[in-house]
């Protein structure tokens, strides 16, 4: 099961920011939550942007996070 | 003290090489109730989202794919131990029940982009509308035209998603799709696929491209099964939290 050590971007797009993006697309919206224990700062934010609704909904994600973390 | 937490396995008893996680720190198995949690110390109050983070994040999750189907954390998520123990135990029947549903399976993304159409108006005058008379007729037709192309679009975006799902059926076990017809991103695809299926399932994928050669293709895996992990409705459901 080796080949399972990477996920693969096909080749049309095969390159590091979009590879980045989907990365970004499955850890900050996607997953276990374990409630009200999602803490993330994203001032530091360093993310490369191109466009894509993949970053768009992860960066809403984390703003929304943020949000909810600044009402408690 | 806190943890940060990356992910939950079943029949994982020893760790291998793990990378490094959040900020360099060692990651270390943390049995629970049967269950392994891949878990690093952490002396940050915030996970600040940066591109070494998110890629630590992945890899840790991502080291023990050829061992085991882990169910991933999200990215952030730091617990004292206490916290992670009272989770799991609490919630350990709908955890097994999501390990069993992902068990032997990997994650495969497809992204689906068409070209809005640049030449939008043009189109839209093609929409028949009856002959506009005036000012404010002439609105309400460029009205009535841009919700029946509004209309058209989402017909066109449904097909897209039950013709995708339709072509990949006999080699997934679950699936979650999310459609926006409005953008150029038009379908957001996770297909929860088994492994000794993953071949078939390229390959019907390759097909499908050349088949809609109009249709933009990102597809990416196998990848931990993300998508497929979300119990927090049950969680609200048990705890009443909203």
């Amino acid at each position: 099961m080796a080949d399972f050590d990477h996920a693969i971007i096909t080749e049309e797009w095969d390159n590091t920011d979009v590879s980045l993006l989907e990365t970004l697309d499955h850890v900050l919206n996607r997953g276990l939550v374990i409630a009200g224990e999602i803490t993330i700062a994203v001032a530091a934010i360093d993310l490369i942007f191109v466009g894509l609704n993949v970053m768009v909904s992860s960066v809403e994600t984390a703003r929304e996070v943020l949000r909810r973390r600044e009402m408690e | 003290m806190k943890l940060y937490a990356y992910c939950l396995a079943a029949d994982l008893d020893t760790l291998g090489d793990s990378p490094p996680g959040i900020s360099g720190a060692p990651v270390r198995l943390l049995k629970i109730d049967d269950l392994a949690v891949l878990v690093s110390h952490a002396e940050i109050d915030a996970v600040p989202v940066t591109r070494n983070n998110a890629l630590a994040h992945a890899a840790v999750v991502r080291s023990v794919l050829d061992q085991t189907t882990p169910l991933p954390f999200r990215f952030g998520s730091l617990v004292t131990e206490q916290q992670l123990r009272s989770y799991i135990s609490n919630r350990k029947p709908a955890l097994e029940k999501k390990l069993a549903h992902v068990r032997g399976c990997v994650e495969m993304s497809v992204k689906i982009i068409w070209q809005l159409p640049e030449d939008g108006n043009n189109q839209l005058q093609e929409i028949p509308v009856a002959e506009p008379q005036g000012a404010g007729a002439t609105f309400l037709a460029d009205k009535r035209r841009q919700l029946l192309g509004d209309e058209r679009r989402a017909a066109q975006a449904a097909e897209i998603a039950a013709w995708l799902s339709e072509t990949v059926s006999d080699l997934t076990r679950d699936e979650q799709v999310t459609v926006r017809s409005s953008e150029r991103l038009v379908l957001s695809a996770a297909h929860l696929v088994e492994r000794a299926q993953l071949r078939h399932y390229r390959e019907k994928i390759g097909e499908a491209r050349e088949n809609r050669p109009e249709l933009h293709f990102l597809t990416s895996g196998p990848w931990p099964p993300y998508s497929f992990a979300n119990i927090e409705l049950e969680f609200k459901t048990q705890f009443g939290v909203s």
